[in-house]
């Protein structure tokens, strides 16, 4: 869903559609239970004892990390301008605008670690064995990140997001 | 409606385009390139040399991109001279070309040594696509080669061959691999990761002549001793390809002088990517980085302020990540603290035994470098306090902490915080 808005004396055009992660913090526990749920999603069994003996072992696309008492579930955040995109040697990271996600084209990437090296978040983290960075992909088949849902406290929040296509 | 030319068709030039039409749809927009092929991922020849990748991943843009973005594109043509004068090119087929906006972004070339025996057929570079096709035809009837130089072209280009199955030796004139962007107990990991997969690595040795009668026999050492190869690859460094501009007003250096704008000294006429000298963040100098995501960024500023925006471009950063036989390695601004200057401090966590180093340089505080072996995975956030220049000795004994992370940091980063509420 998009309309035409007249700001000032330009014309942006304001995309409703996409939708981001947010977190209450002062609810976050760090218990983790995000981390488990995103690594089982995006395991080939789906299932957590299966996937916990999966080859490959699926690792977290998110981390919950702590400072000066308080817990921060850390991931990728989709930026409007992400450096990631910028820096890859390999044209396999794309940001989609209308989607609101950066992409990534796993088939294309050879693993060569700049997309780590310059995300302000510390949110891509290389798998060195699969020679994959890992980054959230919003659950992008699902119809909600499964983080979302396997939190206990309600401090994932998946909410749609005002968002100014240039 | 205006003529914008940009020479170059690499990630400077590229992204320059992408800015240019972003902002500006309507003007002509003319790209020339001195290769004979559409954008490719110029950095990826390696992969393709090891048959990791193949041709169509080295595509970077696909060949519908100059008509989607209505730009003009001539291959296989070089420009001899910029005349600012007169606001035109002249190439080396004497046609010439006028622009309203000129974007520089020529790249670099290898350098070689003045050696004798340098000119001989087998010697080659490794910087183009060409050159990767090049080696790869010869493979079949090459069993041994030598690398001149043990940076990252030499030892990527090392890895290659050494994945094609062919006897590598790297001949490296200082007491290191990777001087320019490690220091010892860093190379020494990545040293020891390419000995044990059968790379061998001559420290301290420098060639005095590359023999043979037609082709190639061997290089001999200043040591006298003399090494039987077919191929030799130089990765000497890179010099950035200026002549264009040598007699001309364009102030340059060893690359093209870009102010904070990517601007040169010619008010229409901007530079970026490994052709260009900015302003380097951790050296508080001018300096040339050659380097895919900087030469992004700055094609991108250089672009946007073509088509009339004023961004200020912060600065770069040497930097770089590499990879061999599944160790990461990512080298950040200053790597060595100055001997003798007390304002340096550094921090350091090590497992030699894991393959595992990690460490910090701070000055007065701020982190001006990093060297990160093994374990990255933190390497943006020390990048974002590099840029920023931001004071961490508050929290210097976190930074190397298993758990540190955005957290700690995200009160103190310029862009406000919007995901935690």
């Amino acid at each position: 869903m998009c309309h035409d808005r007249k700001e000032g004396f330009s014309s942006v055009t304001i995309l409703t559609v996409m939708k981001q992660l947010y977190y209450e913090v002062k609810k976050c526990l760090g218990c983790k239970s995000c981390e488990v749920a995103c690594a089982v999603a995006h395991s080939l069994s789906e299932e957590l004892f299966k996937a916990i003996a999966e080859e490959k072992m699926p690792l977290p696309r998110k981390k919950v990390l702590a400072s000066r008492g308080k817990n921060y579930p850390v991931s990728c955040r989709h930026c409007q301008y992400p450096k990631c995109v910028d820096a890859c040697m390999a044209a396999c990271l794309v940001r989609d605008v209308d989607k609101g996600m950066v992409q990534h084209d796993e088939a294309r990437c050879v693993g060569c670690w700049m997309c780590v090296m310059v995300c302000p978040y510390g949110a891509i983290r290389p798998n060195i064995k699969a020679k994959i960075p890992i980054r959230c992909d919003k659950c992008k088949d699902k119809d909600e990140p499964a983080c979302v849902k396997a939190c206990p406290t309600g401090a994932i929040i998946w909410q749609e997001e005002l968002a100014v296509k240039p | 409606m205006k003529q914008f030319i940009i020479i170059g068709n690499s990630a400077a030039g590229i992204a320059a385009v992408e800015a240019i039409r972003k902002r500006d749809k309507q003007s002509k927009v003319t790209v020339i390139s001195d290769e004979d092929y559409p954008a490719y991922c110029r950095c990826l020849i390696s992969y393709y040399l090891a048959g990791e990748a193949k041709e169509d991943k080295l595509v970077y843009r696909p060949d519908s991109f100059y008509k989607e973005n209505n730009v003009e594109f001539l291959m296989n043509k070089k420009v001899a001279r910029v005349d600012p004068k007169k606001n035109r090119i002249i190439m080396e087929d004497k046609s010439q070309l006028g622009y309203d906006a000129l974007m520089i972004a020529t790249g670099a070339r290898p350098k070689f040594p003045e050696l004798k025996g340098i000119k001989r057929p087998g010697v080659f570079g490794f910087r183009t696509i060409k050159d990767a096709q090049n080696i790869s035809g010869l493979l079949p009837v090459t069993k041994a080669v030598c690398v001149l130089g043990g940076g990252l072209i030499g030892l990527k280009a090392a890895y290659a061959l050494k994945k094609r199955n062919i006897d590598v030796k790297v001949i490296i004139k200082s007491k290191q691999v990777l001087s320019q962007m490690l220091d010892v107990q860093a190379a020494g990991l990545v040293q020891q990761r390419l000995e044990e997969h059968g790379i061998e690595v001559l420290l301290g040795q420098d060639a005095s002549e590359i023999i043979g009668e037609g082709g190639i026999k061997a290089i001999k050492l200043e040591s006298g001793k003399a090494i039987g190869c077919s191929m030799v690859i130089v990765g000497k460094g890179v010099t950035p390809n200026i002549e264009l501009v040598k007699e001309s007003e364009v102030q340059s250096n060893e690359g093209i002088i870009a102010n904070n704008f990517l601007q040169t000294n010619t008010p229409n006429i901007y530079t970026g990517g490994d052709a260009c000298e900015s302003f380097d963040i951790a050296l508080g100098a001018h300096a040339s980085n050659a380097l895919w995501p900087v030469a992004v960024e700055q094609g991108k500023i250089a672009g946007g302020n073509m088509a009339g925006d004023g961004q200020k471009y912060g600065g770069s950063i040497g930097m770089n990540s590499l990879e061999f036989f599944g160790l990461p390695v990512i080298s950040l601004g200053i790597y060595k603290a100055k001997g003798g200057d007390s304002s340096f401090e550094e921090l350091k966590l090590s497992n030699l035994k894991e393959n595992l180093y990690k460490k910090i340089i701070l000055k007065s505080g701020v982190i001006v470098g990093a060297v990160l072996v093994g374990d990255i995975k933190n390497s943006g956030l020390y990048l974002s306090l590099i840029r920023q220049r931001i004071d961490t000795s508050a929290f210097k004994d976190k930074l190397l902490e298993e758990n540190f992370g955005y957290p700690v940091i995200k009160d103190l980063m310029q862009e406000q915080e919007r995901i935690y509420v």
